[in-house]
């Protein structure tokens, strides 16, 4: 069998002779959090203007997607079989005794960034709280030209514009039927051709722009549209038999 | 490409491509002018080390197709968010596929006597690309190697000798870790356009993982069935219009009103028993049966245990197009498209949208390509040509385009470097020399 435990919010509660265990599994507030996340998201409020969340709420939906984008379980230890060959550099050696996980070096990006910037550090150094607690990250919505884009050390915060169907619009050189484009300048195309990747935190695309569909809710418990909000964590649930399974299950759970 | 060079101590004539996944390694062999490679050159292998801590066996990669159990499989996995993070791990599946006595013969090589070809994920940190070149060269001892982004190698498919890169590619890699989209522009990625976005395949199953321990039982501990059960039942909604129909259809209702689910999307998955069954299936949604769930099953005989599956089915896959559904504040695939060539030239943009592949494991959920498609279209003026294609075999798609760099010796002459070179310039220069920054 998978391990599969039937949850007491299942319709066998009234089963004869079948015992609950506990979901004991998941409890990702015992994974160590960066106490930064929390005073960054308290920092920046009332970001999103009419889906207010607070620091709280950011917190518990960092944490969340941390937790559903996470590679390896660093409680699990799984060790290697068998022979393998022994390290031999002492680089060698000390590359593959690395225990650290991406975060680590994610982290160390970004600092060595903020270092090379002379500015202090420029947004939560991780990832996953800078997905759900950060502020718009790209406040331009000027189009970088590509002479602006001669080499330079990555930037942190590289003025990246932002998208919409306009810039393509208001385009006409973009139409198939018109003349073509303007051919790119070999010093434009040059420079293009050497800019320098862009860090890791930095790749990840803009949130939706402010003016775009509202966010959609949906229920904490079932996936239905949720219409209803938990005053005590601020999930949504679709009614009341939902809020009942949602206050008996995950209520406060991230938090 | 690369500079122009002194001329070098010849190579071998042949390389190890390997397209180094999280979720599964692709690699092969290819020789000097191999002409006619396919995807049956090609080995896809689980790029992890699994622990079973029912019959207390550790399977490395390709040992997995032994596996009988899957319940409570642990995962070790080398590669975190499309880098190679644990080297311990990775050089123990290397070897055991690739260097070890035990390899198998289709992939078994000499690194002296090999060339290794390694591709990356864009925007991968640069100390973990030292490390890897200083493994590769300092460890396994390589005679040349190139790393370099996987995505860009898409644009040398040109079946013929001789052929140039595509001119203007517009790559979309959707993937265990992660999405990312990748302008190229004659076989090199235009790095300051490349985006990414956080939702991938992994996320995805942790999602369904999620999502199923809330509602029905609880299956943390059970990451492989829950990948395959999202593989067996996940579809795209066409549109958002859709979307919000099919929410509707199937939702349980309210007390005193409870609504029928329609059977033509709730299905019920049959979980396997791990004894008489490996793996599981789909049939249609029976209510009576799913009221009958575990507890009130006879001891005797046959006992079944299902997971009814509705608007999981497609508000898992929904992620990729609207990754704020829980909370992840960027734009969904269509809108990060559109990012990406907003920091382009025109000419550029006009050329990319006309030539757009798509790659990677996510492209093979129904209703992806679509999707994508749709709305894509929306936000493209009409007029423009948008020409999108998913590729043939969108796991082994860019292994082959690196195979076919590889095969071909003018371009391999310009970048590689050899160990000898290594040994007397170091692992700076070698950094420098793979981002280009010695031109
Ligand atoms: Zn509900
Ligand atoms: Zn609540």
């Amino acid at each position: 069998m998978p391990h599969v435990e039937v949850l007491p919010n299942s319709a066998t509660q009234i089963a004869p002779g079948w015992t609950y265990v506990v979901d004991t599994g998941y409890d990702p507030s015992k994974i160590a959090i960066n106490p930064k996340n929390k005073k960054r998201a308290a920092a920046n409020p009332n970001q999103r203007g009419e889906n207010e969340l607070s620091s709280r709420q950011q917190t518990a939906i960092a944490r969340r997607i941390a937790e559903l984008n996470r590679d390896n379980d660093p409680k699990q230890i799984i060790s290697i079989p068998g022979k393998t060959s022994i390290p031999k550099t002492q680089n060698a050696r000390r590359i593959i005794q690395y225990q650290r996980q991406i975060k680590h070096w994610l982290d160390d990006e970004e600092a060595q960034l903020a270092l090379v910037q002379q500015a202090p550090l420029p947004r939560s150094a991780t990832t996953a709280s800078r997905l759900a607690a950060q502020p718009l990250r790209r406040t331009s919505t000027v189009p970088p030209t590509p002479s602006e884009l001669t080499p330079a050390p990555a930037a942190p915060t590289p003025n990246k514009p932002m998208s919409s169907r306009m810039d393509l619009d208001d385009d006409p050189l973009l139409a198939i039927d018109s003349s073509m484009p303007l051919p790119i300048s070999q010093p434009d195309l040059d420079a293009l051709l050497s800019a320098p990747p862009l860090s890791y935190a930095a790749s990840h695309v803009a949130a939706p722009a402010p003016g775009g569909p509202p966010q959609r809710h949906f229920c904490d418990n079932c996936g239905y549209w949720g219409k209803i909000r938990c005053l005590k964590c601020g999930a949504r649930v679709c009614g009341m038999e939902c809020k009942d399974a949602h206050e008996a299950t995950r209520c406060l759970k991230w938090t | 490409m690369a500079p122009k060079k002194k001329a070098k101590a010849s190579v071998p004539s042949q390389t190890l491509v390997i397209d180094n996944g999280a979720y599964t390694l692709k690699a092969g062999l290819v020789s000097n002018e191999a002409v006619d490679l396919s995807y049956d050159d090609c080995s896809v292998i689980p790029n992890c080390i699994a622990r079973s801590s029912r019959d207390k066996r550790t399977y490395v990669a390709s040992e997995l197709a032994e596996c009988k159990d899957f319940g409570e499989l642990a995962f070790r996995r080398p590669v975190e968010k499309g880098f190679i993070v644990n080297w311990e791990a990775q050089k123990a599946i290397w070897e055991h596929e690739i260097m070890g006595a035990d390899a198998g013969t289709e992939l078994w090589c000499e690194p002296k006597n090999t060339n290794l070809l390694l591709t990356e994920k864009p925007n991968c940190p640069k100390e973990l690309q030292k490390n890897c070149d200083e493994i590769v060269f300092e460890q396994f001892e390589f005679a040349a190697y190139y790393r370099c982004v996987g995505g860009a190698m898409n644009a040398y498919h040109s079946a013929f000798l001789g052929a140039l890169p595509q001119e203007c590619l517009l790559l979309i890699d959707t993937s265990y870790s992660d999405t990312t989209i990748l302008p190229v522009y004659k076989g090199q990625l235009l790095h300051s356009a490349v985006r990414r976005l956080t939702v991938g395949g992994k996320l995805l199953t942790n999602y369904l993982k999620e999502l199923s321990s809330l509602r029905h039982y609880n299956m943390l501990e059970e990451t492989y069935l829950l990948n395959e059960i999202k593989e067996a039942v996940s579809f795209v909604a066409p549109t958002t219009q859709q979307f919000s129909k099919d929410l509707e259809r199937t939702w349980k209702g309210r007390l005193g009103d409870k609504r029928e689910l329609d059977s033509s999307i709730v299905l019920d998955y049959v979980l396997p028993d791990y004894e008489q069954s490996v793996h599981g299936y789909v049939r249609p949604h029976d209510p009576a049966k799913s009221r009958m769930r575990r507890g009130l099953q006879p001891l005797q005989g046959p006992r079944e245990d299902l997971l009814p599956l509705g608007n999981e089915r497609f508000a898992v896959p929904e992620l990729l197009f609207n990754p704020a559904d829980i909370g992840i504040r960027e734009v969904g695939l269509p809108g990060a498209v559109i990012e990406a060539l907003s920091g382009l030239p025109e000419s550029l943009r006009v050329a990319m949208l006309a030539n757009v592949v798509v790659v990677g494991g996510n492209t093979l959920i129904p209703g992806f390509m679509d999707r994508l498609e749709g709305e894509l279209r929306t936000l493209v003026p009409s007029q423009y040509l948008l020409n999108i294609v998913r590729a043939d075999d969108p796991i082994k798609h860019t292994w082959l385009g690196a195979a076919r760099f590889a095969s071909r010796p003018d371009l391999m002459k310009e970048a590689l470097v050899t160990k000898a070179e290594y040994d007397e310039r170091g692992s700076t220069w070698l950094g420098k020399k793979f981002a280009g920054g010695d031109r």
